[in-house]
């Protein structure tokens, strides 16, 4: 018998204990193991139960490990520990075969022992999974929030910066303008700005695609933050860059910046393989930060970067407010257009175009003026390139062709016919589809002969021949309107195109003419004379008439004569205003005998 | 379903997570309150349902273990959930230490607690992601990182396909996944099955419970179980309640179609 116990100590197959407990446990909680491995487990502790028993004196840790090890092992159930208790009570004595003193009393305290530690164990293994799911609950939290962070500061990222250069875009520069001009204490700093803008860049990108446009503005905003770098560099848009220059000690520190950068934009750089050099323009505002605003400061680059472009580029232009004052009269002026209209500030002048031969007025170019309220009379040269930019010339040009149509149907008709009226027509009239109805409609209107109105238009606008005005041209030549081209001379002076377009009369820059004011002979101004010459008998093999513009004395109209020229305009012949005197010297009668 | 991928999930402890209500059905204390209380309420429902899922787990371990004797070394285990008793890694880290496991979920408490286990393990990890983007977990760098998938790898979707509508294309998903899959990979699959029970109100209980989670519950039968092993040869049994897949000692399959959960194993052939 003793023999038999020593050998149950040692590890052995699963004795029918072991079976009945591990059928009594399996189902009370989830084991990881094969009923193999749960049995060979329950062997083992069998053997430590056993022992602890017979153990004198009795160890109380036998029984608790026994306890502890069962909830190791994930038999770890109310039930568990029930059917454990009930097992051991009703088998493991009579299964095993024990002889033990005090056998009760022993089982009892055994009992108490595996109890005591499996509750303590199933306690710990709760309070240790419970922290561990809190400290993942804790975790997970912190690891959404700094997800939550990081894309936010992507998203702020992304919305602060331009995605192609990586630079700031506008809204970080405009953040960060506004807050430089309205920190408080910083009112007496200096800030400047930089606008700069490529130029010709759209020649890159259309010659070269946009591809290597792209590319090219990813290298100049490289090559801008390495020179600026202290500097807030932004890409506002296109090829328009920004500097912001914070703390700008005198105007010369920006100027230095701007230069910087200018160099930094014209080194040549290879961009997809090509070799390209480009240049910048940009314009410079540097004053008192209590003196500005941000929108204030970046309309006063804007203008300034114009200032530069329009001076040819590759080059910065400092803000002048004296020059930035006369352009906003200019605009101001050009805004103030319409009501002027509806009010009636506009009247006409006009300049008689005298025939040569017989110094008979053949017509008179319509030229316009505005009896400004506070300004006085302006001449058309502070106001109509405006319009022109601004489209509001259409408008002003259709008064004009009105006005001057109904003012020509009150000349007298003298034996020769009354002088024709000659109105310029600005481009973009000439590009309104409803040009012909328009002209056709005054006609019917004022009931003045188609012969008797002429049209200017300049030699640069007939250049870019497009089909359409071409065509509206023709419909009105056809019509009897005389078409004249203004200014001749000074464009390409092509008159290879004249024989295509259907007009009637040239009328020669004043530039040429004016050569002929030298003494005859000047060589200089024996060239204008041939120059002049072989235009006028080109013309005239064209079947057009030539017009001289700007004859200013009685010599040069001889030399106009005698070259053959068929009128001339100019102070010679009578300045611009009223029609009515000039009207009085229509009659070449009349010219023949005050002469 | 597309979510920006910082958008918290279940973080908050007020609301169940069938990942923690899973983790007190086998008797873990990975839960808060409110899953218990959750969990509970299913209980009620359906009293067996603590047994289901010691089932399925059970089922689970002895398919890792049919696994790892097959000779498979690598664990794709897709809704791992809370790591708790018997984890994929250390029954194929017992097996052999060399085995490869990575675990996803889209639960981040339990990815967060799947950190703290695997911290120290180079052969394992754990990933945050979708089942219904497989493209994403195939494409974690984690993955891409312990998994070799020019050689065989083992997916186990267990226990998460009552999580997934129809409408989200499971189908698809397992097809992304088994055309990233080298032949002899395997596919281990189960969830919640109706057949044969259907008409108890169980089912309907069992719903309403799960509406307070994430997680809607999809039950599905087991022809259509069968069908999403498309692909796949069914090794021995095929699809069955999951006591009766391979069990240790045949008394375990008794009472088999109490388990709820049905499950099988298919390998990919070529
Ligand atoms: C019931 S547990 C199963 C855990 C383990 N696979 C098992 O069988 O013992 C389901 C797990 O799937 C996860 N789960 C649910 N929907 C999921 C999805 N669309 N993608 C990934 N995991 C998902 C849950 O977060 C949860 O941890």
């Amino acid at each position: 018998m003793g023999d038999e116990r020593a050998t149950a100590t040692t590890r052995s197959r699963p004795g029918a204990f072991a079976r009945a407990w591990a059928k009594a446990v399996s189902g009370t909680s989830y084991l990881p193991m094969t009923q193999a491995q749960l049995e060979a487990l329950l062997q083992r502790l069998t053997e430590r139960l056993a022992l602890a028993l017979r153990a004198d004196p009795f160890d109380l840790r036998i029984g608790q490990q026994v306890g502890a090890e069962l909830v190791q092992s994930h038999i770890a159930s109310a039930e568990g520990l029930g059917r454990t208790i009930e097992v051991i009570q009703l088998r493991l004595v009579r299964d095993l075969d024990l002889v033990v003193d005090d056998v009760e009393d022993r089982m009892a305290r055994l009992l108490a022992t595996v109890a005591t530690g499996y509750a303590r164990a199933l306690r710990d293994r709760t309070l240790d999974e419970q922290e561990a799911i809190r400290r993942a609950a804790m975790m997970a939290r912190a690891q959404a929030e700094r997800a939550l962070r990081d894309s936010e500061a992507r998203f702020r990222h992304q919305a602060t910066h331009d995605p192609l250069t990586g630079l700031p875009n506008r809204t970080l520069f405009t953040e960060r303008l506004t807050a430089a001009i309205t920190a408080p204490g910083r009112g007496a700093d200096r800030i400047g700005v930089c606008f700069l803008d490529l130029d010709r860049f759209k020649v890159v990108n259309d010659s070269l695609g946009h591809q290597v446009g792209d590319s090219l503005l990813v290298s100049v905003a490289r090559r801008l933050r390495r020179v600026l770098g202290e500097h807030l560099v932004a890409r506002l848009g296109g090829d328009e860059f920004v500097i912001l220059v914070e703390r700008a000690g005198c105007t010369e520190d920006v100027v230095k910046v701007a230069e910087a950068a200018l160099a930094a934009v014209s080194e040549p750089a290879l961009v997809d393989g090509h070799e390209l050099t480009v240049s910048a323009s940009i314009g410079i505002v540097e004053r008192q930060v209590a003196d500005t605003s941000p929108m204030e400061l970046m309309r006063a680059a804007d203008s300034t970067l114009h200032w530069a472009k329009a001076a040819g580029g590759a080059r910065w232009s400092l803000f002048d407010a004296d020059r930035n004052r006369r352009e906003l009269a200019r605009y101001a002026l050009s805004a103030a257009i319409p009501a002027a209209l509806d009010r009636g500030e506009f009247y006409l002048d006009y300049q008689p175009l005298t025939g040569l031969r017989d110094g008979r007025v053949v017509g008179m170019e319509a030229l316009v003026r505005w009896r400004h309220p506070e300004l006085g009379v302006l001449r058309p040269d502070s106001f109509i390139p405006l319009a022109e930019e601004t489209g509001l010339i259409v408008r002003l040009g259709s008064w004009v062709l009105a006005e001057a149509c109904r003012e020509a149907t009150t000349w007298a008709d003298g034996p020769a016919g009354a002088p024709f009226v000659s109105v310029n027509l600005a481009v973009r009239q000439l590009h309104r589809p409803e040009l012909v109805q328009e002209v056709q409609g005054v006609l019917r209107r004022t009931g003045l002969p188609a012969e008797r109105l002429q049209l200017e238009i300049t030699e640069s606008t007939m250049m870019s021949t497009v089909a359409e005005p071409v065509r509206a041209l023709r419909v009105l030549a056809d019509l009897g309107v005389r078409v004249a081209i203004d200014d001749f001379g000074t464009g390409y002076c092509n008159l290879a195109y004249l024989r295509d377009l259907p007009v009637s009369e040239l009328k020669v820059a004043g530039e040429f003419v004016a050569g002929l004011r030298a003494p005859a002979d000047d060589p200089g101004s024996r060239t204008d004379e041939r120059i002049l010459a072989s235009l006028v008998s080109l013309a005239h093999a064209l079947g057009l008439t030539v017009t001289a513009e700007g004859v200013e004395t009685a010599d040069q109209a001889d030399r106009l004569r005698a070259i053959g020229c068929d009128a001339g305009q100019g102070w010679h012949f009578g300045r611009p205003g009223p029609a009515a005197p000039h009207l009085d010297r229509c009659s070449p009668a009349l010219t023949d005998t005050a002469s | 379903m597309q979510r920006p991928d910082w958008a918290p999930e279940t973080i908050d402890i007020e609301r169940p997570s069938v990942a923690r209500m899973y983790d007190y059905y086998l008797g873990g204390s990975h839960n808060f309150a409110a899953d218990r209380a959750a969990a509970r309420a299913m209980v009620e429902a359906v009293p067996e349902a603590p047994l289901m899922a010691q089932a399925n787990r059970a089922f689970l371990r002895r398919a890792v273990q049919f696994l790892a004797d097959s000779g498979i070394r690598q664990f794709l285990d897709i809704g791992s959930g809370i790591p708790t008793v018997g984890n994929v890694h250390e029954i194929a880290q017992r097996i052999d230490p060399e085995s490869r496991v990575v675990y996803v979920d889209v639960d981040p408490v339990a990815v967060a607690h799947s950190q703290e286990i695997l911290a120290g393990n180079d052969r394992a990890a754990v990933v945050q992601e979708d089942l219904r983007r497989p493209e994403a977990i195939l494409r974690h760098p984690d993955v891409l990182r312990l998994l070799d998938f020019s050689q065989p790898v083992a997916v186990m979707i267990v226990a998460v396909l009552h999580f997934i509508p129809d409408a989200d294309r499971p189908e698809d998903c397992l097809r992304t996944l088994r055309e990233a899959l080298a032949p002899g990979s395997y596919l281990v699959m189960s969830q919640a099955s109706d057949d044969g029970r259907a008409g108890t109100g169980e089912r309907a209980e069992a719903e309403r419970v799960y509406r307070r989670t994430d997680n809607q519950l999809f039950i599905r039968s087991r022809a259509e179980l069968t069908a999403l092993f498309a692909g796949f040869e069914l090794v021995d049994p095929g699809v069955v309640w999951v006591p009766q897949w391979r069990p240790d000692a045949p008394e375990q399959a008794e009472n088999a179609e109490q388990a709820v959960f049905m499950g099988g194993v298919g390998r990919l052939g070529g």
